[in-house]
């Protein structure tokens, strides 16, 4: 009876290949300005724009020059160390997004909560003194304590759309800038401001002066000389999580009918205003957790003088999610990507003369290409795609995320 | 040769087919000069494809479309405006904001210098709604105008552009019975004028009383083209559903039970005005009847609907299901009392229209032990669920339980909220609207239904506009207008022209009406 439709023709197969062909055209833009940048640069020739296209795709395998000058692949325990720590707030963010969007919200609040939760983390983190509480409460304190934080900053704007019907995009704007002003004058009156390493008093304490760090959980033997930690292990924990609740639950059931037809959901005895609160403070969650494991890492420190720019990370969040199609578990490899052209924009930087910049270039072609990969699915379906207007088949299409990311893209400017 | 060809729009042998599904096979339609050719079929028969074609937005893989005997292309919708041919949609096409004149002469505007010539355009458009009775104030905004005066708007539009062929896509849906007695006068005079009209719906009273010819499509496949004159609505019916269809359902006498729902004094607040939409509403319905709220559409019945159903909050009153105060309970509350609700507008309320139809079918109940355990969904106890609902109430769609419910067409969508509400085994089943925009082998399904529910002992409450089904179907009617119930009627006793006079407020009984 059943039958299974062709791998090509399945909607699964479609969005990844429409990510991977996003992916495809934004690296190979990278190589194309690489070779440009090369061929006017009168201090460059064509063999280093060689090595820097090189670079922009194998980045993360590289290990330096050899004797003769010439560069050498293999396998880079802190290149990949490296990668798997910047991914972890990347795929939490891009949970954070990718889970709003599932219930039909556009989160572009990610940054605010990311900052709200970053707050909250430093000040348990700091405040509690380690010789009282032992350091490992302390860190699970922060955690949560951040998540908390990241969950409370959610719900304002999902209170805001529930109860007064207004648009959660305006609200999250407005949030972010409250939030990140109100962090930098918490920050500013507190007593947490670096004051041991005189140049650093822009900066705040990093966790580990009170003994509070995330545990490596033995990542650090499989990638010697890395910042990795156990926060990536928390991050893929927290995304198979979103993905059982929001495939597998009742619970996340409820909150996808109450994204997909507000109305629908209300009239099935769903709560639809404690459905839209909901969802929005599991996504502010999510960011919160960003926050807190990045700066849990005890590695990394906090600048909070004169906050005047919403952290990347929160805005980052958005690619993630769209490379992904919102799909939870594949957030994760999607967030690891954007982390991965990072590390390979900074061996470009360490290895020839062109700057890591170039790599910004090339996640902003992604993040065009990402906003479109509906159109481009459509394009791959091409034939099939008719099926759905059949005859008297006068259904609307759904919005459109390249509308949600439009709209992205304006708020961060 | 013949001089005049006796056809002015031939489509011969067309077919046109999608993945999977045939859509037009093999499909022959001819129109005369100044005809009213109906085109009848079931939702999914065809019709909507076959216009496509005829319009340019589709290219048929077979098939031929002449004008006037000789053959054309028809590669785009400006080819078919080429050739006269214009459409009126079922959902209008018309710039809210613009003038009606405005509207009417979008993307046909005379201009002089690249600035706009109104002056000629204002005086051919009175011409022409002079000439077919077209009454629409030209200068006013579409938003601000009935239905009816858009559609009339609509129709100018295709006179403007001199259509001589003009394609009206079921427009009598969106009507009131009063704005459908105009169009078909509308209809008739513009045949008389020589414009030939093609007519799709799927209600055989309109068919019946305005067309001259009918061509009828059963499932992609065209089954025939007859002269109305000769014909029967029972005939017609067979036809398009390929089996004899009652339209009368075939019921027993009522045998009413214990009360169900009781409603006293329900009073709700208006959304659009200060006063109670609902005023003072009393009844009371009982195991083993139908009772039916019938009225003119706007008066109260959508209010009172959302009130009873814990849509909306009353602003007084009580009601009371199977014993228990329900006023100011939640939705899920109601329901778990024991009310099912086939709701009023099945894409708003009915459907998530993203979902699976397993997903829709599970709607009301996937709370229940049988659908979760701690929380997590029984995937196999939904789908073995919605393939059995799926077969019992025959509801057809493309993937079966994994099809979007968006995908389905509306009869089928409106079906699986049937099987849905009625399996759930309650006490009480509030049917509003239950058959609209539905062909007639649906709607003698579901009248079917709603009678077997009441004859296992169900209390329902129907909500109807349609007074064919409110006659044939109803136990007992309760008039509603402006919000209060004006009169008790027993449909063995009264007729449409009395039903008619108290809907439209022109008849009331006194407050002290029998209770049943």
């Amino acid at each position: 009876m059943k039958k299974k439709t062709p791998l090509m023709q399945r909607d699964g197969t479609r969005s990844v290949l429409a990510s991977l062909l996003s992916i495809i055209i934004g690296m190979a833009a990278g190589a194309v300005v690489v070779l440009l940048v090369g061929l006017f640069n009168k201090s460059m020739s064509l063999k280093t724009a060689w090595e820097g296209i090189r670079i922009i795709f194998l980045g993360i395998i590289s290990t330096g020059r050899n004797a003769a000058g010439a560069l050498t692949f293999g396998f880079n325990p802190v290149n990949f160390g490296n990668m798997l720590f910047r991914a972890t707030p990347l795929i939490l963010t891009g949970l954070s997004v990718a889970v709003a969007y599932k219930t039909g919200l556009f989160n572009i609040g990610a940054p605010g909560q990311y900052l709200a939760g970053t707050a909250a983390t430093l000040f348990i983190a700091l405040e509690i003194p380690s010789s009282v509480v032992p350091a490992w409460l302390i860190w699970i304190l922060a955690f949560l304590g951040g998540m908390a934080a990241g969950a409370l900053w959610g719900a304002i704007p999902g209170m805001m759309k529930a109860l007064l019907n207004i648009n959660e995009v305006l609200a999250c704007i407005m949030t972010n800038w409250i939030s990140a002003n109100l962090v930098t004058w918490a920050f500013d009156v507190s007593n947490l401001k670096n004051t041991v390493e005189n140049t650093k008093t822009a900066y705040i304490y990093k966790t580990s002066f009170n003994g509070v760090q995330t545990p490596k959980m033995f990542l650090d033997k499989i990638f010697p000389g890395s910042q990795v930690n156990g926060g990536i292990l928390i991050a893929i924990a927290l995304a198979i999580l979103m993905y059982i609740i929001f495939t597998k639950t009742t619970f996340g059931y409820e909150l996808k009918a109450c994204g997909a037809n507000r109305h629908a959901a209300k009239y099935a005895g769903i709560k639809d205003k404690r459905s839209i609160v909901l969802s929005m403070a599991i996504a502010g969650a999510m960011s919160g957790a960003a926050g807190a494991l990045y700066y849990l890492a005890g590695n990394t420190e906090f600048y909070w003088s004169t906050y005047q720019s919403l952290p990347a990370t929160g805005f980052n969040g958005i690619p993630v999610a769209l490379l992904a199609v919102c799909n939870p578990i594949a957030v994760i490899f999607t967030g690891m990507f954007m982390s991965m052209l990072d590390i390979a924009g900074l061996q470009l930087t360490n290895l020839t003369a062109y700057n890591e910049y170039i790599t910004d270039v090339i996640i902003s072609v992604i993040v065009y290409l990402s906003a479109f990969s509906l159109v481009i699915k459509l394009w791959l379906g091409g034939r099939t795609k008719k099926t759905g207007d059949g005859p008297d088949a006068n259904a609307e299409t759904g919005p459109a995320p390249a509308v949600g990311a439009a709209a992205g893209k304006e708020a961060q400017k | 040769m013949e001089q005049t060809p006796e056809y002015v729009i031939e489509m011969l042998h067309i077919t046109k087919e999608f993945p999977g599904i045939k859509a037009n096979d093999d499909i022959t339609l001819q129109l005369r000069k100044g005809e009213i050719h109906a085109l009848l079929g079931e939702n999914g028969a065809g019709k909507s494809t076959l216009m496509s074609v005829l319009f340019g937005l589709y290219q048929p893989e077979q098939g031929e479309i002449r004008k006037n005997g000789q053959p054309v292309k028809i590669e785009s919708p400006n080819d078919a405006t080429a050739l006269h041919i214009g459409m009126v949609h079922q959902h209008f096409k018309l710039i809210e904001v613009f003038t009606v004149l405005d509207n009417i002469i979008l993307g046909a505007e005379d201009t002089k210098m690249g600035f706009l010539q109104k002056k000629d355009a204002r005086a051919k458009v009175e011409a022409l709604s002079k000439q077919y009775g077209l009454y629409v104030d030209l200068d006013a905004k579409v938003e601000d105008i009935t239905v009816g005066m858009q559609q009339r708007t609509e129709i100018l539009k295709m006179l403007y552009r001199d259509n001589e062929i003009l394609i009206f896509d079921e427009p009598t849906a969106v009507l009131t019975p009063q704005e459908i007695e105009e169009l078909m006068q509308i209809m008739r005079n513009l045949a008389a004028e020589g414009k030939s009209i093609l007519f799709i719906s799927h209600k055989l009273n309109e068919i019946m009383e305005v067309s001259d010819r009918v061509t009828v499509l059963r499932k992609g496949k065209y089954v025939g083209t007859i002269d109305t004159a000769g014909t029967t609505k029972e005939e017609l019916s067979r036809m398009m559903v390929g089996r004899p269809v009652q339209l009368v359902v075939d019921k027993d006498e009522a045998r009413p039970g214990e009360a169900v729902l009781t409603v006293e004094g329900l009073c709700v607040p208006s959304r659009v005005h200060k006063h109670d939409a609902v005023k003072d509403v009393s009844f009371t319905v009982h195991a083993g009847e139908i009772v039916c709220v019938a009225g003119i559409d706007g008066n109260g019945q959508t209010e009172f609907v959302q009130a009873l159903t814990g849509l909306e909050k009353t602003s007084g009153g009580k009601i009371t299901l199977c014993g228990h105060d329900i006023t100011h309970q939640s939705i899920r509350a109601r329901s778990k009392t024991g009310m099912s609700h086939i709701p009023e507008d099945r894409h708003k309320h009915g459907l998530v229209l993203d979902f699976t139809l397993e997903q829709n079918l599970v709607l009301q109940r996937y709370y229940e032990p049988r659908f979760q355990n701690h929380g997590f969904i029984r995937f196999d106890a939904v789908r073995s669920y919605a393939e059995g609902l799926i077969k019992q109430y025959d509801v057809r769609s493309g993937q079966g339980p994994v099809t979007v419910a968006r995908s389905m067409s509306g009869g089928n969508q409106q079906k699986a909220i049937v099987a849905r509400e009625i399996d759930r085994n309650l006490p009480l089943i509030v049917a509003v609207q239950p058959t609209r925009g539905l062909d007639v082998g649906a709607i003698e399904y579901i009248h079917r239904q709603l009678v077997a529910q009441r004859d296992a002992g169900k209390a329902v409450l129907l909500v109807s506009l349609e007074l064919d089904e409110v006659m044939n179907l109803s136990d007992r009617i309760l008039v509603m207008y402006e919000g209060e119930i004006v009169g008790e009627l027993d449909p063995k006793k009264t007729t449409v022209e009395e039903l008619g006079l108290y809907m439209a407020g022109a008849k009331r009984q006194g407050k002290e009406r029998e209770t049943a």
